[in-house]
Formats: structure tokens, sequence, C-alpha cells
């Protein structure tokens, strides 16, 4: 049988293949190039010439100053994390259960935070925290990074929600179970999914979260956004390159883990 | 038997759309009763109220006696069998089945038992450990009436359960429910609108249209005394004959229909002469003899010409012109004797085959 007429197959060379390396060293590069300069012997950021040097790790661990940021990032992350689950699959379920006009229109609201620049939150914040007495403390910067982690939990809530039958709901009350019961026993377990993937997303944005807690923490509360702003504004640090090497490997692992274990309940 | 349960004037609206008109209904501990009617009937609205996920908007639920109105589904212990069987994904079988006893409390080697008999009983004992999502339709359906079954409810609601399942399926499970009723002596409310699985299922039927409960009795009786037009109708085939009422008494009824003269069974309908009147005539019920040989003895009786001819294969459906332009539906047992379209013929029933029923206007 003759073959039918198709496009050449991709060669070592094709263009599409050269455009997608490229594409993909374009994305890369940028973040490797950390790498190098994380090992550089010298005290200012440079890429290393003679010998390499592992102690911007070291100082990580032991100048107190890198060490507290991640703690209080870690901190702050989790805090904001919990609180942001915890509301947004509170409001994802009930907005499910009503089905009410009322709460797609509360869920538009929700998205606010997404859609309102940083900066503007930044000021509002630092005014209103100022009076609250909630200025450079845990409480207030995990108040405000759960508020903008809220909408990407309910987001997500909301998407595994809607593959849900709300029958199972009604089923597991006619066979006996409190409403309690039937949320815990079988609509929880329908959207682990998303509940994980939305709380990764609300840690993830209060990680990274700079402009916000530039304004409303000083000495007391250092996340780690912070204090690399800081080590990049008096001296540039390759501490700070070291960080971000530890970052894009603990990221990558991560990553494998969860892909090698979705792939494994696959199959 | 005693009462089970007792709808006292329980209605639903929504807004200003009436789901369910004030209904009375009792039934009995133990029996299959069957909710039958068009969607939109309010079948599904009554089934929910007792399930407990419709709240009435006005009357009250008794449940031997005592006023269940307000209490929570899950407090009810009443089994549901939901449309699409809304199984557990994931849970296994065994788990999906457990899942009410652990509601209870019951759980590891007190549950055991219990779950094996509930399995045993939906032939389910191979399948403990699948998924759902590992069954076909069918399965699937075992799994959802082992389910509701397992904690010996009292009371077992069947919202269309067959729906989802082809034709020799439904079959099957028409004579599995049943004997699953005799075996485990609960009361069934079974919802449908199929009328086969009303009519082979049930110990008495619930006829509902538009939110409201037009007959209620055994399904021979349903079929061969229906109250209404509407009965007559939805349930197997009916010839109407249309007219005036001109003589009463004894049971029956003389009706005058333009072109002929037909008696029927009074059906127990007060009615008195110059009344326009239906009467429902069932077409098996409908003789076809040959205008030569016809007695012209027979009290009721038409004449006509064959019209369409449908062959069914155990019978023939054959549709008589009559002399005003209307039709008359009979069915005849195949291989006796063949029509053929046009030719002149006489139909005639016994005095008491046809019945008189409500209009539909005039019984709301």
């Amino acid at each position: 049988m003759a073959a039918p007429a198709t496009p050449s197959a991709p060669s070592g060379l094709s263009l599409n293949r050269i455009i997608a390396w490229l594409a993909a060293a374009f994305l890369l590069l940028p973040i490797l190039v950390v790498i190098p300069i994380s090992l550089t012997p010298e005290r200012y950021l440079s890429l290393p010439k003679t010998s390499i040097s592992f102690r911007h790790y070291g100082s990580l661990v032991t100048d107190g100053r890198w060490s507290k940021s991640i703690l209080d990032s870690l901190v702050v992350g989790i805090g904001a994390t919990v609180l942001a689950t915890v509301l947004g699959v509170a409001f994802a379920v009930g907005a499910w259960r009503l089905g009410a006009p009322l709460a797609r229109r509360l869920r538009l609201l929700l998205l606010a935070p997404i859609i309102v620049p940083p900066i503007v939150h930044a000021v509002a914040f630092y005014r209103a925290w100022a009076a609250l007495g909630l200025l450079d403390t845990y409480l207030g910067l995990i108040l405000i990074h759960a508020m903008k982690g809220l909408p990407f939990v309910v987001l997500t809530v909301a998407g595994a929600l809607a593959n849900v039958d709300p029958r199972l709901e009604q089923a597991a009350r006619s066979l006996g179970a409190t409403p309690r019961q039937a949320m815990g026993w079988v609509v929880l377990p329908q959207i682990r999914a998303g509940i994980v993937a939305g709380a990764a997303f609300a840690f993830i944005t209060s990680w990274d979260e700079t402009i916000v807690a530039l304004f409303v923490t000083s000495r007391a509360v250092t996340t780690l956004p912070r204090r690399i702003w800081e080590g990049l504004a008096d001296n540039i640090d390759p501490a700070i390159a070291a960080l971000g090497t530890v970052m894009i490997v603990l990221t990558f692992a991560v990553v494998a883990i969860s892909t090698l274990r979705s792939a494994s309940a696959k199959a | 038997m005693k009462d089970s349960l007792v709808l006292d004037k329980v209605e639903k609206r929504y807004g200003d759309f009436i789901a369910l008109e004030p209904t009375d209904l009792t039934i009995k501990a133990g029996e299959f009763i069957t909710l039958l009617g068009p969607s939109g009937s309010g079948k599904t609205t009554i089934l929910m109220s007792i399930a407990g996920f419709v709240s009435p908007s006005g009357g009250r639920l008794l449940l031997d006696g005592r006023d269940v109105t307000a209490l929570s589904p899950e407090r009810r212990n009443f089994g549901v069998v939901f449309q699409g069987y809304a199984l557990f994904p994931h849970l296994s079988v065994y788990d999906n089945v457990a899942f009410p006893l652990r509601a209870r409390g019951i759980t590891g080697d007190a549950a055991r038992p219990k779950i094996l008999a509930a399995l045993a009983m939906a032939k389910l004992q191979a399948f403990a450990h699948r998924y759902p999502r590992q069954l076909s339709g069918g399965q699937q359906q075992r799994v959802a009436l082992a389910r509701s079954l397992v904690f010996a409810p009292e009371l077992l609601l069947l919202d269309e359960p067959l729906s989802a399942l082809d034709k020799a399926l439904r079959k099957e499970f028409q004579t599995e429910f049943r004997s699953i009723h005799r075996e485990v002596g609960s009361t069934f409310i079974y919802v449908t609108h199929d009328q086969e699985e009303a009519l082979t299922m049930s110990d008495r039927i619930v006829i509902l249209d538009h939110g409201r409960i037009l007959q209620i009795a055994p399904p021979a009786e349903l079929y061969e005394k229906p109250a209404t037009e509407f009965v007559a109708g939805f349930l197997g085939k009916s010839n109407f004959l249309r007219g005036k009422i001109s003589a009463t008494g004894g049971g029956q009824v003389e009706i005058e229909v333009p072109g002929f003269v037909t008696s029927a069974d009074a059906n127990g309908i007060a009615a008195q002469a110059g009344q326009a009147a239906v009467a429902a005539l069932r077409p098996e019920k409908i003789r076809l003899t040959p205008p030569a040989v016809a007695t012209t003895a027979a009290p009721c009786r038409v004449g006509g010409h064959v019209g369409d001819i449908t062959y069914l294969g155990s019978s023939i459906e054959v549709e008589i012109r009559l002399a005003g332009g209307e039709t008359l539906l009979a069915t005849v047992p195949a291989g006796q004797r063949g029509f053929t379209a046009g030719e002149a013929i006489v139909a005639s029933w016994a005095p008491d085959a046809a019945i008189l029923v409500r209009g539909d206007e005039a019984s709301s």
C-alpha cells in the first residue's frame, strides 16, 4: 500500500525543532545563569573564573538574616495558605451548593485581588494596617497574602466542583450521613486535587509577593523577597544566586515528584 | 396492612409555579407503590419531599403517625436510589455499600456480614473491590440498590432507576425489583414515566398529571377502569367515544355518539341523561366482523371501512374509518384472518367494554 503523502518526518534539524529549542532556551537560560553565579568565590555577583566555592550556600544557613527571612516566608506562606484554603474551599462549596446567580456574582468579586494592581493594594493596606496597628506583624502580612491567594483557591476548587454530581451529597444524606459527614466523606474527596492545586497557588503567591510586603513590613517581618530586595539594594550578594539555585532545585524536585506520582496513579 | 406513610395535604410551590397541588396519599407498610406520570407531573416532587430534599410549602408528612415533615434527610432512615445512581466514585463497591453503616457508626467486623449479605442479594460478590467507573450500567444499578438496602430501611424510594438502561436490562430489573421487594419486605415507592414498569411491578399505581393525583388503584383496575380520559390515554391505548348520555341505570349508561349508540360502564360516575360524556374503549375489546356475518343483535356496533393496518407480531392493529370521518383503533390477534385496506367491516363490543371516564377539563 502506498503511503499517503505526509510532511517529511521530523528530522534532527527541522525548522520546528529549532524554534522549539530556541523558545525553551529563551525560557530557561536566564534562570539557569544563577547556578554558575552562585558558585563564585568572590563577594560580588560574578561568574567563577579560576575556582568555584560553596561559601554563599553556607551563608544562607549561617547568616542569620537569610535564615530568618526564609523562616519568615515559610511562616507567612503557610499561614496565608491555610487561611486562603479554608476560606476559599468554604466559599466555593457554598456557592456550588446554592447554585444561585448571587453566588456567581460573588465569585467575580472574589477575583478582584487578581485584577487590582498590587501597588494599589500596597498603598491601601499601608494606610489601613497603620490605623489597625498591623504594620510589620506576621498577622498583618498573613491576612494580606491570604486575600491574594484566595482567588486561586476559589478558581481551582470551583473548577473541580463543576465535575461533581450534586446528587452525591443528597445520596450521602439519604444514607444517613450528617451534612458534615457528607462534606468530609463524599464532597471533599472528589475535589482534593483542586484543593491541593489551589493551596499550592496560594503558597506560591505568598512566597513570591514583594510589593505589598515592601510597604507593610520592615524589621520584625522580613520575607525572602524583601530580603533579596534589600540584599540587591545595599550590596550585590551572590547569596541571592545561591538562594535562587536552591529554589530552582526545590521546584524541579516538587514538579518531578508530582509528575511521577500522577503518572503512576494513572497506570 | 398498617399505614406506613401518610401525605396530608402536602404541596409545593416555586413562586407562582405549582409543582404539587395539596396532595393526600396513604402508603401502606410493605407495599410496592408506583408514582406514574409524564415529566412535570409532580411525581419526583412527591418522592423528594418524602426523602427530605424538598421541603413542602404546606401540609404534613406522617410516618407511623409521627410528623416527620421537618426531619432532615439523614434522620428519616429511608433508602433512596437516585436517577443516575449517584455512586461515590472514590469508593469501591464494598465501601459504597458500607457507607450507610459507617454513617451509623457500624464499621469493621460488625458491618461485614451485612455488607456481604447486601452484595449477595444484588449479585455483586464478584465486584466488591471494583470502583463504580469499572462497572456497567446494570452493575452500577445493583450497587445503588445494595447500598440503599444494607441498613434495612423501612422505606425505599426509587427515582426512575431504570431510565438509563436498555430494554432487556429494564425487563430483567423489573422482575428483580419485585423479588427483592418480597425478600426484604420494606415499602417501595417507585417513580417512573414508563407505564410498563408501573404495570408489571406495582401493588398500586398513583397516576399524576400537572401536580395532581388523578387516580390511585392496582394496575388491573387502573387499566380496566380508568377514572379520567388522561389515565385511559396514558396507560395503554384507548379509543374515546364522545357524545351525549341518552339513558342511565343499573351501573350502565347509554351514549349517543354521532353515527351510533354505545353502552358504557358508568364507572361510578353519577351521570345524567343529556350530559356530554366520554367513554374509553380499549382497542383489544373491539371485535371485527365482515358485514355479511355480523349479528345485528350486538348492542354496540358501528360499520366502517378498514384503513391503515399495522402488524405488531402477535397482534394486528386495524384502523377503522367511520362514516363521520372519525376513526377507531382495534387490536386483533394476528393469524386469524387478513384485512385489506378499504374493505367494509363492522366493529362491535360488549356492553360493558366501554368505560365512562371524566373528561380532563371536568376533573380540574
